[in-house]
């Protein structure tokens, strides 16, 4: 099989896995899922050999008629940097998140593992499709494993949260599908020949529909992905979600399904309507912005642990979108890194939060009290680890996501309108008060879970990392500490694709500039 | 002098010096930590190494001056419309820091061995002091501020592992804590600073490495500076606000007002730690950024008579005092030593910002040696009443039970269970005389050379409330001879007041450090010295000599500066010193009740020193009291009442089933076979309704 068929392949192995664990007998189930994550991390080992990073259009493309009436609907694939960075993530994360299901997995293996198979189909569906149909029906997909997922091998308060989430999605759900018939219907009007699903063409002929009509579309899928990012003030179904979802899932959760959306803002809501955008970008940094210290403010007053780390995804996702509205070259690249980035830091702090629930059965901090370091030596490194790379410490991924986003924004062309001047750059002075308040709620998490004298009810209770957690800690700190390290390696992949976008979105601004000031 | 090998060689394999101590950082984490030994030899042989070839650096750099500046980049972050790299700078002003930092780091780790050789987390401890080394050793060689900022933020986070060594001290853990949060507020104003400056100097950078220090083509701070000045994107007043925001790093990670709470309680930390880290480098990264950066804090023509300087003198100033006036009364022997760093760091602050940059730069040099000497001379003195103490665990646990209860600190550091320990420990006491002569501005010794030239630069300078400037740092270096000696003579003379009795001291491990850095606490100020300048003053002569020899290799700008000594001056510091230690000997051995008389007639004078004049009661108050309950009470209204509801309530009521449908086992699925022909009746109805009318 050549490198054409490389993407079909990489949907099927998880799609066939789906009914392959759900046919086979209870015991094999893990054993062929994981087998089936490290296909699927091969393959994408293959795509990113085989990918040429100096083109910034789609490459590895297939399509496949597939409905002719009442509109056309292909199956067709493709990928270019960004979407190839977001493939590589899932791949990687999903495979730690298998090997993390250890314990969760013992109850109903097949269901479970044919869930989570489901669940990798319809992410890397999503960030893959090429036709606007074949996404928004992935981008649903993904509902019913999760809710599944999280109302059977949740919490106890499993039932309320799978709804919530639903619920939310869902709401969601109607209104992309309402801009996306409303654009299908829009571009009719132009005249039949501009009437497509096909977001190759869509990214090219969208632009040219009127500024009215880009904002009202624009703003149907920003709602869509906003939800699922998630962003104030839709952002309340994450928390509860993550606190009754099993840690495996939550790792999915955090790392990948909260891309799915931030993948839409940039391929959707920058790709086809950069005029809405210019006209939005103030406020989405201004949303950004908010995101970012409300969400670190309300960690800080947080008594279970695991809702700390869940809010400190809200405010980190933060990051994107106000790198995304500030509609630089510096902004986007960075934003486009922060997905990457948080998507191994937040799965590993969800999967070190899981480590610490399943020894101490509670994840109340002050239930917990501290001195965990003493039983648990190896755990602590992991966890200063992981907890480092959130606050954003530089030779971290954490870090250059944030740096850059903070700088192109401060660049933005959005700023240099003097009626927006004052007000951005306010807003990212107030952003970068941020980094001071995740210091603080970070450390002092770990400081109340790890340090101080060893609690009495746990002396002797407590095991240290076996073997499978430190393989899927060390996968998840290997990638955080080299993308730290030498962010190049994954940049490299998708700046031509970002500084392609940023430059037609500039090309739209009515913002006369001083040509040395544009970014 | 010939030097073994080839200069350029040398300078070309300097990344080395970086990449070695944190490869064996990461490799004792990973493993060799298993092997005490291993983990030893490994770490201080490699610091070895390092202390050579810097010295190598500095001395072929001495030999052929035009080697430096010479830098390598590597790009690390790349877009169309920026280009941030990092990379390794050698010149002058990174041979000398390099020195420190290496002289200094070795003989830690050699004293390590002594000091931590029961810890059960001694290779821990080796990895964490490579770790740092690594991390500062590329903040000195950083070739541009955007790198600076990320080594910056790594010896930050070293400092908190070393602070919190001991992580099942509560008091450990929240030093360490309190030292990463207010070290990030700086860094808060570092980053602001950065940007703002990036965003004033936009146009000039092009695909040019971001923020590099100094470029041969002219592609650094000050061709960026004068490119925007000619702009008019940045003016004087513009690029003087730039640099007091980019200020606050400095503030925070050099311990100054009012970011300076941390430093103290960060003696929670090991002593070896406080030594190298709080004592003699990474407290000086901030000096070292301004000297780095130092076009940001001029005018933007180039003067030193500009609004940032001038912030940067006063800070320096106003914390010289507060700091020797907190040191006057604290009773911990390495609290004592840490007020006096912070008091110290603003000495070096005042010399940077009246325009002394050798001055200030020297006074890092010397204050790193004999700072170094005297912490671990402290080290050597708890370490040494620890096991004094420890005569059976019942005295041990009365004596710790007084001291943590009632006074906070623990007694083998407490200055009222110590005295007349120079019969025990002479070694020590000898070390420590020199240190404290050295840092009182004793004359001949390191400390007077670089603290005169400070004073004598503040007392030449122009700007804003000069005089007040000279007179404040003078009085410091009084109250700073006072407490010093008052230290000294609370240890060392009078009877021992702590429980058992010590031993003799051996020559060990432990003391051997101390000895070795004696000599530069003694000599390093000669390095200044010039021979023609005293000539010239002694005969009256008009002063044409530079003052100051180190400036040959470390200087701002295209030629040394000239910076003439002042007779006058430095009669009237040392006088003043020489006072402050009369004063101490009286209070101290002829036991004169002024002590007990400041306590009773000037309370709230002697409150103002004791409670750190208030600042650590205010910030607790205002993170305890006003913050976290602010939040919690915001945060509880608007996401969990307001936005929670009125989300849900909305979203519960359009899907109105859905509540009743999630009872049921059964509902599940019933549920979702609804959304799934829900979806799809909208989806046509929709198609439906969106077809043209025609």
């Amino acid at each position: 099989m050549g490198p054409e068929h490389l993407l079909t392949a990489l949907l099927l192995v998880p799609l066939v896995g789906t009914f392959a664990i759900a046919l086979s007998p209870e015991p094999w189930a893990r054993q062929i899922s994981l087998w089936l994550g490290a296909a699927m991390v091969v393959i994408s080992a293959l795509l990113l050999a085989n990918f040429n990073p100096a083109l910034a259009g789609m490459q590895f493309v297939e399509q496949v008629n597939w409905i002719r009436w009442p509109f056309p609907v292909d199956y067709h694939v493709g990928i270019d940097g960004f979407s190839l960075a977001l493939v590589a993530l899932t791949t990687i994360v999903t495979f730690a998140a298998i090997l993390a299901s250890k314990t969760v997995g013992e109850t109903r293996p097949r269901l479970y593992y044919s869930m989570v198979m489901l669940l990798t189909t319809s992410i890397l569906g999503v960030f893959l499709s090429l036709d606007l149909v074949q996404f928004f029906v992935l981008y649903e997909l993904e509902l019913v494993p999760m809710y599944f997922l999280i109302a059977i091998w949740g919490g106890p308060r499993r039932d309320y949260a799978a709804m919530k989430f639903l619920i939310y999605t869902f709401f969601g759900g109607i209104f992309m599908l309402a801009a996306l018939l409303f654009l299908y219907y829009q571009l009719g009007q132009a005249g039949a020949q501009y009437q497509t699903f096909d977001m190759v063409k869509l990214a090219t002929v969208s632009p040219l529909l009127a500024k009215q009509v880009q904002l009202l579309g624009c703003l149907g899928f920003m709602v869509a992905f906003l939800i699922k990012l998630p962003s104030f003030p839709f952002h309340t179904w994450l928390p509860d979600a993550h606190v009754e979802a099993p840690t495996p899932i939550s790792m999915i959760l955090a790392g990948l399904l909260l891309k799915m959306g931030a993948y839409g803002l940039v391929r959707i809501c920058m790709g086809f309507f950069p005029e809405a955008l210019v006209t939005l970008g103030v406020g989405l940094m201004a949303l950004g912005a908010f995101n970012i210290v409300w969400a670190a403010m309300a960690c800080l007053v947080q008594g279970d642990m695991k809702r700390v780390i869940a809010l400190s995804s809200v405010s980190h996702m933060g990051f994107i979108t106000l790198g995304l509205g500030s509609l630089s070259a510096a902004g986007l690249n960075g934003a486009i890194f922060q997905m990457v980035s948080h998507g191994f830091i937040s799965a590993a702090l969800f999967f070190l939060v899981g480590t610490v629930y399943d020894r101490c059965h509670t994840r109340q901090i002050k239930e917990i009290g501290g001195g965990l370091a003493r039983q648990m030596p190896t755990l602590f490194y992991f966890w200063m680890l992981a907890t480092l790379a959130n606050l954003g410490l530089p030779a971290l991924s954490g870090f250059v996501g944030e740096v850059t986003v903070f700088y192109g924004s401060f660049m933005s062309p959005v700023a240099m309108l003097p009626a927006h001047h004052t007000f951005v750059h306010g807003t990212i002075i107030f952003a970068c008060t941020g980094v001071i308040l995740s210091a603080g709620y970070m450390l002092w998490l770990l400081k109340r879970l790890f340090f101080g004298p060893e609690q009495e009810r746990w002396s002797g209770h407590l095991t240290d990392a076996r073997g499978w957690e430190v393989a899927v800690a060390s996968i998840l700190a290997l990638f955080i500490v080299g993308l730290g390290i030498y962010p190049m390696a994954l940049t490299s992949q998708y700046t031509p694709v970002a500084d392609r976008m940023t430059r037609d979105v500039q090309a739209r601004t009515t913002i006369s500039l001083r040509p040395s000031q544009v970014d | 002098m010939n030097l073994p090998f080839a200069p350029q060689e040398i300078i070309r394999w300097a990344p080395l010096i970086v990449a070695l101590p944190f490869a064996v950082g990461a490799v004792t984490i990973l493993g060799v930590w298993r092997s005490r030994t291993a983990s030893m030899l490994l770490s201080a042989g490699t610091m070895f190494y390092c202390f050579l070839h810097s010295l190598l650096i500095l001395l072929a750099l001495q030999q052929d001056p035009s080697l430096g500046p010479a830098q390598t980049n590597w790009d690390w972050f790349v877009s169309s419309s920026f280009r941030l790299s990092m990379g390794v700078l050698v010149d002058h002003l990174c041979a000398v820091m390099m020195v420190v930092v290496t002289t200094v780091s070795l003989f830690v780790q050699i004293y390590t061995h002594g000091y931590m050789r029961e810890d059960p987390g001694y290779s821990r401890f080796y990895a964490y002091l490579s770790l740092f080394a690594g991390s500062m050793l590329g903040l000195t060689v950083s070739t541009n501020l955007f790198e600076m900022y990320f080594f910056w933020e790594l010896v930050g986070v070293c400092s908190y592992f070393l602070i919190g060594f001991w992580w099942q001290r509560n008091t450990a853990a929240e030093a360490g804590i309190k030292a990463f949060v207010v070290n990030r507020v700086g860094d808060f104003g570092f980053l602001v600073g950065i940007i703002l400056f990036l965003a004033a100097t936009a146009g000039f950078w092009g695909q040019h490495p971001l923020l590099i220090f100094s470029d041969p083509q002219g592609f650094d701070l000050a061709g960026a500076i004068r490119y925007a000045a000619s702009q008019g994107t940045l003016t004087a007043a513009s690029l003087a606000a730039i640099s007091m925001v980019m200020f606050m790093g400095p503030m925070a990670k050099s311990a100054q007002l009012p970011l300076h709470v941390w430093l103290a309680d960060a003696m929670e930390g090991p002593t070896p730690i406080s030594a190298l880290i709080h004592a003699a480098t990474m407290v000086a990264a901030g000096i070292y950024l301004v000297a780095r950066a130092y076009p940001i804090w001029l005018t933007p023509d180039g003067s030193t008579f500009s609004a940032g300087l001038a912030f940067v003198a006063w800070v320096g100033g106003v914390t010289a005092f507060v700091a020797a006036t907190i040191a006057l009364s604290q009773y911990d022997i390495k609290r004592v030593l840490a007020w006096s760093t912070v008091s110290q760091l603003g000495y070096m602050f005042v010399g940077l910002g009246t325009g002394a940059y050798t001055a200030g730069m020297f006074h890092l040099f010397n204050h790193a040696f004999f700072k170094a000497m005297l912490f671990l001379c402290s080290g050597a003195i708890i370490h040494h009443l620890h096991h004094a103490m420890h005569v059976d665990k019942e005295t041990r646990k009365k004596l710790d039970e007084v001291s943590l209860m009632d006074r906070m600190i623990p007694p083998d550091q407490d200055l009222r269970n110590m005295g007349g320990l120079k019969q025990y420990m002479p070694i020590t006491r000898w070390c420590f005389l020199v240190g404290t002569l050295s840092i009182s501005g004793f004359p001949f010794l390191s400390g007077f050379f670089s603290k005169d030239e400070i004073i004598s630069s503040s007392f030449k300078y122009q700007g804003p409330g000069h005089d007040i400037l000279f007179w404040l740092l003078v009085v410091t270096a009084g109250l700073t001879a006072f407490y010093m000696f008052r230290a000294y003579f609370l240890t060392f003379h009078g009877e021992y007041r702590g429980g058992g009795t010590p031993a003799a001291e051996k020559l060990s491990v432990i003391n051997l450090p101390l000895i070795a850095l004696a000599f530069p606490s003694i000599l390093s100020g000669y390095l200044g010295a010039n021979p023609e300048a005293l000539k010239q003053l002694l005969t009256g002569a008009a002063p044409t000599a530079m003052a100051n020899a180190f400036a040959q290799f470390l200087y701002f700008g295209h030629a040394p500066e000239y910076e003439a000594l002042n007779g006058g001056v430095m009669l009237t510091s040392t006088v003043v010193s020489l006072a402050g230690i009369g004063l101490a000997y009286l209070v101290y051995i002829n036991k004169l009740p002024v002590h007990t008389w400041c306590q009773q007639n000037l309370k709230p004078l002697y409150n103002l020193s004791w409670c750190k004049w208030y600042f650590d009661d205010m910030y607790m108050a205002f993170t305890q009291k006003l913050a976290l309950p602010v939040f919690n009470f915001v945060w509880n209204l608007v996401d969990m009442a307001v936005v929670d509801n009125v989300v849900n309530l909305s979203s519960f009521a359009t899907l109105g089933t859905g509540e009743a449908l999630r009872y049921s086992e059964n509902g599940r699925a019933q549920w979702y076979a609804l959304v799934i022909f829900g979806s799809v009746a909208v989806i046509g109805l929709v198609y439906f309704l969106a077809q043209p009318l025609s």
